[in-house]
This record gives C-alpha cells, structure tokens and sequence, in this order.
C-alpha cells in the first residue's frame, strides 16, 4: 500500500519534469534555429525565471527512487552510466549559460550556442537513457555488473529522438503562448510541423517497445481498458493541438491549447506506458523486490509526501508571478532610446 | 589507480566545486535580505545599490551550485551505486526532505529575487529573499544531518545488508551532527563575510564608490568580529566531543604524529604513510599539549596514528594538510578580525589602506579553510564511507573503466573552465563596479537589447555586436 502511494509519488516527479523541463529544454533546443541573436536572448530569458525550479523536480525524482526503491537506484544508475553522465554534463553547462546571459547586458555568442546544443543533448540522453530500460539488467547479488555499452539498443537511439522532439515541440508551444511577435508566429509554423513529427515517432516507439525485451503486458482487461483509454486521452490533446497550433491570430485559444494539448497528451502517453509496464522497472527488477523498509516508507510519505502540496504551491505561485505574456521591461519607443544611448556610448 | 580511487577522485572534485558555491551563496542570500530589509525601511539609495551589485555576484554563483548539487545525488548512485543500495532507507529520505524543504522553497523564490525588482511590491520581493535564505540554510541542515550520519551512525539496524532506520530522532541527531552542523553554519557566513568584505576593499584601495564599499565592509567586518571567536570555539569543541570519542583516527591523522609520544604542535610535515613515519617535520614543541589537551604543563602526548590497524588508517597527508588549510585560514581570518576591531575602535577602520590590501588576500580565505574543513571530514573517515560499518571499496559500483575515466575527464574539464567562467565574471562585474546600481546614476533600466515584435533582422544587432 504505502509502496504504491510512494510509487504514484514517483510518477508525479516523472511528469512534472517532463513537462516542466521539456518545455524547458524544448525553448533551448528551438533557439538553435533561431537566426538572430535577440531572439536567442529572449528565449532564454523566458526560462530563466523557472529552469531551477523545473530541474529540482529531476533531483526529487532521484531521491525519492533512493529513499524509497534503493535497490532500484543502486543497481539502474550505473547501468544508465553513460547517459546519465551525459545529461548531466549537458544540464552543468545549460544552467551556468542561462545565468550567464541573464546576467549580462551584452551576452556572448558562445553561451548562447551553449545553451542550445546543451538543451539538444540532454533531451536526447534522456530519452536514450529511458530507452536503456527495455534492456535486462546484469545483477550480481543485488548489485550492478553490466559493462559500458552492453544495454544499448537501436531503442535507445529511437526513444532519444522522439523525447527530443516531444520536449521541442512542447518548447514551441509554450513560446506560443508566452510571446508575441515575430518569435510567436515562427513558434506557430515550426510548432505544428515538429509536433506531427513527434507524435510519428511516438507511434513508432510505441509499437517498437514490443519488439524489446520489455513489450508491453496488456493481459488483463483492466490494463488493456486503461491503457487504450489514455491513448484516446492522448489523441484528443494531439488534436486540440495540432488545430490550434497554426493560427496566427492572438486568441486565447490559439495561445493557451497548442501548449495545453500537448501536455494532456505528453501526461497521457506517460500514464499508458506506465500501466502496461507495471511493476517492472527494467528487465529483471520490479518495484516490489526493490522496495525500501516500512520505517523509511512512513518518513518518507509524512516527511516528503507532505510538502508535495507546498511544492506544488511554489511551482504554482513562481508561474503566476511571471504569468501572462513575457513583458520585456523596456520594450516599445522607450526601449528604442535607451538602445541608442547604449550604443552611442 | 584503482576504480575505486577514479570514483572517489571524481566525487572529491565535483563534491569541492559544489561547496565552493553554497561557501558564499548561502551568506549572501542572508546578506541580502538584511540590506533588502534596510532600504525598504529606509529608502536609502545606498542599499538598493548594494542589493543590485551584491544579487549579480550571488546569481550565477547560485546557478553553479544548483547544477552542481544535481549532480552530486546522482552521483550516490552513479558512482557508489551499493553504498546507495545500502545506505538509502536513511540517507535518501533525509536528502528528500532537503528538496522539498530546501530546493523547492529555493526554486520558487529565487526567480523573484533575481528578475522581480519593479515588477513585485517591496514586501514579495523581501518575502522572496527571506524564503531563499531560510531554503539555504535547510539545505545546510538536511545536508549536514545526512553527511554526519555517515560519521557517526546511530539509530538504525542492519536487515540483509541494508541499513534500516530504527528511530529517526536519533538518526538525524545523530552526535556529530550536534557540533558539526553550528560549526558547518558558522563556517559558511564567515566565508562570505571575507568575501563581500574583500571585494568591498577593492572599492577603498581604487577610491571608488566609497558610499557602497564602506557600508558593505563595516557589515561584513562586524559579522566577522563576532562569528569567528565563535567558530574558533565550536571547531574546538567538535574535536573534543565528536571526534576524540567516535573517531580518533580522524585526529591521530590530522595532528600528524605515527608515534605517542609527542607533546608539539607539528605545522610542516611530508608523511610516508607505507612506511609509518614522517619524511620531513617541523614540530613547535609543548604547543600540542596546550591546544590539544589544554595541558599546559606540556605533559599531555598526542596520539599518533600506529595505534590505528594499518588497513583502518585513513591518509595523512590529506587530512593534515586539510586541517593545515583551516588552521592557518582561521588565524589569518583572526588577525584581520582582531585588527578591523582595533581600527573600528580608533575610528580608521575606512582609512587605513595598507588595512584594505590585506583584506583583498583574504577574499576566499573562508573558502579556502571550508575545503580544507571538508577534507579533514572526509579523507579522515577513511577508509569507511560508514564510520565503522561499510568501507568505501565496498560500496563503489562496478563500472566500465573506459566510461569512468570517461566522466572524470568530462567533470574536470568542465568544471575548471565554468570556474575560470565565474572567477572572470567576477573579476568584470567588480572592475564594472556598483555605480550604475546606483539608482540615482541610472534611473532607468541597463541598455540591453530586445527583439522587436516581429523582428527577423534586428535593428540593433550592428550597434550591439560591439
Ligand atoms: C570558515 C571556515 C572554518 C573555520 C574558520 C574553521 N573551520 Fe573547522 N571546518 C569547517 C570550516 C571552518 C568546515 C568546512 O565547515 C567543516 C567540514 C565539515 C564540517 O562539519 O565543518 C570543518 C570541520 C572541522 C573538523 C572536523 C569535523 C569532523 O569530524 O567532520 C574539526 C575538528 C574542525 N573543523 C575544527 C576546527 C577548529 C579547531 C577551528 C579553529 C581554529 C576551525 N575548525 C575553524
Ligand atoms: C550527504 C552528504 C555527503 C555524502 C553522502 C558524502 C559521501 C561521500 C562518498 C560516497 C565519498 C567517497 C569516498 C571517498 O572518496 O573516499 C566521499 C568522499 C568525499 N567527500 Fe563526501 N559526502 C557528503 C558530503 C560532502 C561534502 C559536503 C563535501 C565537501 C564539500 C564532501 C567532500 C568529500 C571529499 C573531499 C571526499 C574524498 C575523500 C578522500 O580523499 O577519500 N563530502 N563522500
Ligand atoms: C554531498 C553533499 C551535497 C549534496 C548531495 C548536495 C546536493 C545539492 C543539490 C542537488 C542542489 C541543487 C538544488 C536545486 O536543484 O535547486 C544543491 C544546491 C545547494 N546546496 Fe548542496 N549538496 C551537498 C552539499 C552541500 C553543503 C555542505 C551545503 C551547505 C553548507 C550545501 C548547500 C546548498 C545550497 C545552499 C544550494 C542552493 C544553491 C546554492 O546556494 O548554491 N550543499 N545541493
């Protein structure tokens, strides 16, 4: 019981940082294609305001496998090794680039390049590495002994590209609704395009699962009702999505359902992947052998369970105080004077 | 090298890089808050101008720790993947507890602090600074809990290998953490005491922005006077009641005597640790037994580190030179201290120059004695990661070599350049200096450049490319 509380705590943490941090990460990777360098700054100030609070969910999500499944994180994190470290490499540099443009009136080309390919990178490792989980794990008396690259799979390559354009897509929807101008109405053209691309890719990797050594497990009615009624769940958010996306006129709808439709279908394929997965974790490990001990699990559902309501309060309360669309503090005539009298001098 | 010894060299420098930020950021959030306060009071320009100035040094400093310290959780498992098997029931729950006390309240608010100035009232953006602060020093809190647990271990039982928690009270106050975590708490508000204090000397030594460098020196300075008489004695106190009692291999490896029979205070030494002895020492006679013992007949010896089993001995050199590091840190810290009192007392605290150029050497002295603080903790727990119950080699995963040399190289490299990075924003943003936060100098806002709406081409990238 209280393992299957702390479990749908995890799957919180899982969802919020993929749609937090895939938005997130989503703008970054969208800014590679962005020609000039005033639209690469702006994209970043749209993160800087919440990209710490977007990452900590990722930092939740390890340390609520470690209190509660430490065999799980013992044994899954060096197995993912590789692209772990590489995300990890990617999100240092993502971090310290957005505060270092931020920060400065005059920010350097390279930070900006940084900040792109770091984004780039990390939304693919992370999908290469929730590929890796298809694999069987090498366990030795409980412990990992796998070697480097003896997990990795063409399903690994297949879900770091769709988690790639899921997080764009998903990035150019919140541009959408967070800008105007010119930024906007290229979010609306590149947003429907890698949108459908995405979603492709997310049949595929659907289909591809049951090829892996991990398919999916729909032998009971209920999983089977549960998991096809969340794709219906998904397809109506792709929809709502894929019409509104396009349009150019600033309407509620055209701003807030691109966004919105692609979270309801990003949250829905999550919870269908993990109903016809359950309990297994990877090849060889179920939630349940990996479980921690009682007195951990009633510290962890009081302690942390608790505040999961405050931090969604935090999560809430930093988005409304920026909310709306991003009002550059001096934009308009104002602003245009100020340039010049920053650039006479 | 040994894996084992790839992965801890790889956790020494990433966990030191995360340190070196929290050193200052936590002492600056208070800082902060403590000047956000005063304007708002008073509305004197003065500290809206501190406030701006101080806020950019501690953003990006704030930035590195946060992607720093994600790091380091996955480490636990990356690197020492059977250690956080075991070790998770108690140490995963009390490192949770940091993020949704500290990280989250943190996240929230730090977006405040950082781009809320004109766009929040006076009292959510002071709220906002607060709740950083109080999620800094949490953080400390947790950290220090989960850290000293793995000191001195209580509270718990071992099922199938795992430690299980038997009762968390003792568990989190655990008996190193009594003293270590005041100590810890001190340690990093010193540490950014000298740091504001030595770059506010830069400002007196240039003659610049004298308004803003005297009211930043005279706060950081009287923090200073009284907080280090403090430390001095909680350091003490942590050596006598955590470390003799539970750990005194930890001690007989930073005094830096093999033998028992030494009554000096050793302050140069190369040790031979195969051999058990010493290659070159220099020992001030009779001074270990009156700062160790507090014998001052000179009779009292040091223990020395053969009364350790050779297998159970942690590293000399490190822990001594660690303890070397805060030792002299804390008397040059102490002289500047001792010597700002003196000044403030003769009324030549802002005038005396020779005063202002000592304290630009002491800048990172609290950062300094804090890594070497740390390294006395940690290389003389050795060879446990456990105190006394799990080793370090037992709890190392077994990783690939080709991906572990892999991931050290990669954090070094990034790591050395991002501190390169920092030390060089510093350096600009301290040459640029805090005039233009003078709200008086610049009622406006920075020139800085934005898109206009629907811009592809943007005017002002030929005049800003510059
Ligand atoms: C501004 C920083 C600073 C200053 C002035 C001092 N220390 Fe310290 N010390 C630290 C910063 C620090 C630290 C980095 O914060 C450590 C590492 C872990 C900890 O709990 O505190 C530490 C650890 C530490 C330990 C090891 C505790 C353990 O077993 O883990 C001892 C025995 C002392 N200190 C003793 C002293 C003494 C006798 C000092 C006075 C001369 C002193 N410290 C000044
Ligand atoms: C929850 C808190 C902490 C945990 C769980 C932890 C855990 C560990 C582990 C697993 C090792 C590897 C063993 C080894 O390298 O010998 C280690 C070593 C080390 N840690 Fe910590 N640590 C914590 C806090 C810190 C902090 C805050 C610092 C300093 C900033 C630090 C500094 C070091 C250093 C320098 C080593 C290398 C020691 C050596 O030379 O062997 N640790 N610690
Ligand atoms: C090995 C031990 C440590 C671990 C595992 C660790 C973990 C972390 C993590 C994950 C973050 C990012 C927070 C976020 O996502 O918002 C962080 C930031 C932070 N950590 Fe650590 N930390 C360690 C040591 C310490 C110590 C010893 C201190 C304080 C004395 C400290 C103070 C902070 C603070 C204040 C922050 C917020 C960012 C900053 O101010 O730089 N940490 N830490």
């Amino acid at each position: 019981m209280m393992q299957t509380i702390w479990f749908l705590v995890i799957l919180l943490c899982i969802t919020m940082y993929v749609v937090l941090d895939g938005y997130d990460l989503g703008i970054g990777i969208g800014s590679l294609f962005e020609r000039n360098r005033a639209s690469r700054v702006e994209a970043v100030e749209l993160v800087a305001t919440g990209w710490d609070g977007n990452e900590s969910w990722l930092v939740l999500l390890a340390v609520a496998l470690w209190g509660g499944f430490p065999l799980a994180f013992g044994a899954i994190l060096p197995d993912l090794f590789l692209p772990l470290i590489v995300t990890l490499f990617a999100l240092v540099l993502r971090g310290a680039s957005v505060e270092f443009i931020s920060q400065s009136r005059n920010p350097s080309g390279m930070w900006l390049w940084i900040f792109g390919g770091s984004s780039l990178v990390a939304a693919f490792a992370q999908g290469f590495a929730l590929g890796n989980l298809t694999s069987p794990l090498h366990l030795v008396n409980g412990a990992y002994a796998g070697s480097a690259f003896g997990s990795f799979s063409w399903y690994s390559v297949l879900l770091g590209i769709t988690v790639a354009l899921g997080y764009t897509a998903l990035g150019y929807g919140y541009i959408k609704m967070k800008t105007e101008g010119g930024l906007r109405l290229r979010a609306a053209a590149r947003g429907s395009i890698v949108g459908l691309v995405a979603i492709v890719f997310g049949i595929l990797s659907l289909i591809g699962i049951n090829a892996t050594a991990a398919p999916l497990d729909l032998s009971t009615p209920g999983r089977a009702i549960a998991f096809w009624a969340l794709l219906v769940f998904a397809l109506g958010g792709a929809v709502m999505a894929a019409i509104t996306f396009g349009r150019k006129r600033t309407t509620r709808n055209a701003d807030i359902l691109p966004f919105g439709g692609l979270v309801l279908m990003t949250v829905a394929v999550i919870v269908a992947f993990t109903v016809a997965r359950y309990p297994v974790i990877v090849p060889g490990l179920t939630w349940q052998a990996a479980q921690g001990p009682r007195n951990t699990m009633v510290f962890l559902l009081v302690g942390i369970g608790l505040n999961v309501p405050l931090i969604l309060f935090y999560t809430w309360f930093a988005h409304r105080t920026f909310k709306g669309k991003r009002v550059h503090p001096h934009t308009g005539p104002a602003h245009l004077e100020t340039a010049i009298v920053g650039s006479s001098k | 090298m040994s894996l084992t010894d790839l992965s801890r060299w790889q956790f020494a420098f990433t966990v030191m890089f995360h340190m070196t930020f929290p050193a200052i950021t936590v002492g600056l959030s208070i800082f902060l808050s403590i000047i956000y306060a005063a304007y708002w009071r008073t509305k004197k320009p003065v500290y809206l101008q501190m406030f701006r100035f101080w806020r950019r040094i501690f953003a990006v400093g704030f930035a590195l720790g946060v992607v720093a310290g994600a790091v380091i959780t996955f480490q636990m498992g990356l690197n020492w993947g059977v250690f956080g098997a075991k070790t998770g029931p108690i140490i995963g729950p009390i490192i949770g507890m940091e993020v949704v006390t500290a990280f989250f309240v943190e996240a929230g608010f730090i977006g405040i602090l950082l781009y809320g100035d004109g766009r929040v009232r006076h009292v959510t953006m002071f709220a906002s600074t607060v709740m950083v602060s109080i999620g800094t020093i949490l953080s400390t809190t947790w950290i220090m809990a989960a850290n000293s647990w793995m000191q001195t271990p209580t509270g718990y039982t071992m099922q199938n290998g795992q430690f299980v928690p038997t009762d968390w009270a003792k568990t989190i106050f655990n008996p190193a953490f009594i003293w270590r975590y005041p100590h810890m708490l001190l340690a990093v508000l010193i540490a950014a005491a000298f740091f504001v204090a030595g770059l506010a000397a830069y400002y007196l030594v240039k003659k610049r922005a004298l308004g803003f460098a005297k009211r930043s020196l005279s706060i950081a300075l009287g923090v200073a006077a009284i907080l280090l008489p403090l430390q001095i004695f909680v350091g003490d106190s942590t050596a006598v009641n955590v470390t003799v009692p539970y750990q005194l291999s930890k001690l007989e490896a930073w005094e830096g005597n093999w033998t028992s029979t030494s009554n000096g205070y050793t302050v140069f030494e190369i040790p031979d640790q195969a051999a058990g002895k010493n290659l070159v020492q220099i020992t001030i006679p009779w001074l270990g037994s009156a700062i160790g013992a507090k014998d001052l007949s000179g009779n009292a010896k040091t223990p020395g580190l053969l009364l350790t089993p050779a297998a159970d001995r942690p590293n000399m050199a490190a822990t001594f030179w660690g303890f070397r590091a805060m030792f002299y840190g804390s008397i040059l810290m102490f002289i500047a201290t001792f010597a700002s009192i003196i000044l403030r007392l003769r009324r030549r605290l802002y005038t005396a120059r020779w005063f202002h150029k000592f304290l630009l050497w002491t800048t990172p002295m609290g950062i300094v004695s804090i890594l070497g603080g740390w390294t006395v903790s940690e290389a003389g727990r050795q060879p446990w990661l456990v105190f006394g119950k799990l080793t370090t080699a037992q709890g190392v995963s077994h990783l690939a070599p080709g991906e572990l040399v892999f991931s050290v190289i990669g954090f070094m490299a990034l790591y050395l350049a991002l501190l390169v990075a920092y030390i060089v924003y510093v350096v600009r943003q301290v040459k640029a200096g805090p005039e233009r936060d003078d709200p008086a100098f610049d009622p406006g806002t920075p020139p800085e450049f934005t898109p206009l709406p629907g811009d592809i081409t943007n005017p002002m990238e030929g005049a800003l490319a510059r």
